[in-house]
């Protein structure tokens, strides 16, 4: 019998000793494909104003399936990000419901993965203390899912992506932002848009959304809510 | 304030603790549904409710609001007794200086607020000034990313099991300085969270006199 507990126990454990992101997804995919599966990513969940790419942590995807992904938006009508923002419990991609009819995006997104070995797949929602939404999504055509093999992924991908994101989170003397970055903060703390913040400001808002993703960057938040109430709460900004 | 309650100052506060059973019942059997504590006199007090509890109870004059309880692991426990397979890879823990972290729970209109920090900063410091080097906790899953992001240290002591519907686990959370520091960083908490009304004892001690003798062979 596969000792499923204390392979995914030692292998957490093994994760605090790594010491860049690259590593820990190296270690994870080494630890996923045990599982049959072929693609990783750990991301938030965009909110509206949001483009998914800027959500993203790390991934080990193929590079096709990102710009097609991205290029289509295909995280606005895919039913297994829609699912994920409303389970706190992993699921397989086949259990996230779509009306094939009445939702042709749902079913275009289910059907392209496959093209790029991601016929089948399981999804871990993480759902953090100020109400961010993030996941580890992993893809595969041959998976050894069960209900022994499924609680480990789920811890595995837990402690991965919290690894990860601790890497990423930049130590707190970096965290200051510049006076632009405060600005394009404070006005989306005031509910603009990227775009209408670039009309005020008489910049692009190509320029606005890099501000933003630097200054959460900087503040290691992963949605422009989050950063907002970093910097309310370390004065950075007028409430 | 978060009122801690133990053997020797409980004297203090018998009418708290037996109006928190009540507000256990309301939130844990009537808001979540954990209807395995359900009992018809509408107290919500189980096996490890009694002299050797420590509660922790966060109270608005005199008003509970929110709390949790600490319960040696040198007795028997919630993981040793009911939820034993959820510790199968790395054991069940027994040390008195490891303590039963359970029924954590905040009244409906104090969530997602300070107090949830000031809850969690509350078993770091009083764990801390104690002498107690970890908690163990059964948890839902959801659970974890939570406790990372509020810079807790969780190790779990084998992998998840659905109980009533619910991914739950066992663990081992580290109590330190450095996350106590975290927390109440995060929560922009000054100063301590806690008081401590009354006589006061050593947790740690009690928990070592609670060790059971080794079983003598003589005859």
């Amino acid at each position: 019998m596969v000792e499923y507990g204390r392979e995914a126990l030692d292998f957490i454990e093994g994760l605090e000793k790594l010491t860049s992101v690259d590593r820990a997804m190296n270690a994870m995919m080494a630890g996923f494909r045990r599982f049959g599966f072929e693609t990783l990513i750990l991301t938030g969940l965009p909110n509206p104003e949001q483009r998914f790419e800027q959500m993203v942590l790390a991934k080990r995807w193929p590079p096709e399936w990102f710009k097609i992904y991205t290029a289509r938006q295909y995280d606005r009508v895919d039913p297994v990000v829609r699912l994920c923002r409303r389970s706190v419990n992993p699921f397989e991609w086949s259990e996230a419901p779509y009306d094939a009819e009445k939702e042709p995006g749902a079913a275009e997104v289910m059907n392209r993965a496959t093209d790029f070995r991601m016929a089948r797949g399981f999804i871990v929602p993480i759902h953090g203390l100020t109400g961010f939404e993030a996941c580890v999504s992993l893809g595969g055509e041959h998976l050894d899912l069960n209900s022994r093999s499924k609680p480990a992924v789920h811890l595995m991908a837990m402690y991965g992506f919290d690894r990860v994101r601790r890497m990423l989170a930049p130590p707190a003397a970096a965290r200051k932002l510049t006076a632009r970055e405060r600005e394009v903060i404070a006005w989306s703390a005031r509910g603009k848009s990227a775009w209408e913040i670039g009309e005020i400001l008489k910049i692009s808002q190509r320029t606005v959304e890099e501000h933003i993703v630097h200054a959460r960057q900087k503040l290691g938040a992963r949605t422009n809510t989050h950063a907002v109430a970093i910097c309310i709460r370390e004065h950075l900004i007028e409430p | 304030m978060i009122h801690v309650i133990s053997a020797a100052n409980r004297f203090l506060y018998e009418d708290v603790i037996e109006r928190h059973f009540r507000l256990r019942h309301e939130i844990f059997v009537g808001e979540r549904g954990w209807k395995t504590l359900a009992r018809p006199d509408g107290r919500e007090v189980d096996a490890y409710d009694n002299i050797d509890t420590v509660y922790a109870l966060a109270m608005e004059g005199d008003r509970i609001v929110g709390g949790h309880r600490l319960y040696p692991t040198t007795r028997t426990t919630m993981v040793a007794e009911v939820f034993p397979r959820l510790a199968s890879v790395r054991g069940v823990p027994s040390d008195p200086m490891i303590w039963e972290w359970s029924r954590f729970f905040v009244v409906k209109d104090r969530r997602d607020g300070k107090l949830n920090l000031e809850l969690l900063a509350a078993v770091q410091e009083l764990c801390l000034a104690e002498g107690i080097t970890h908690v163990s906790a059964v948890m839902e899953t959801w659970w974890l990313p939570r406790f990372q992001e509020a810079g807790f240290v969780v190790h779990p002591l084998g992998l998840p099991a659905l109980i009533e519907n619910q991914w739950t686990m066992a663990a081992l959370i580290e109590i330190s300085a450095d996350t106590l520091a975290h927390i109440k960083s995060l929560g922009q908490i000054t100063g301590s969270v806690l008081l401590r009304r009354g006589p006061q004892h050593s947790i740690v001690d009690r928990a070592l006199m609670a060790r059971r003798p080794a079983t003598s062979n003589a005859a």
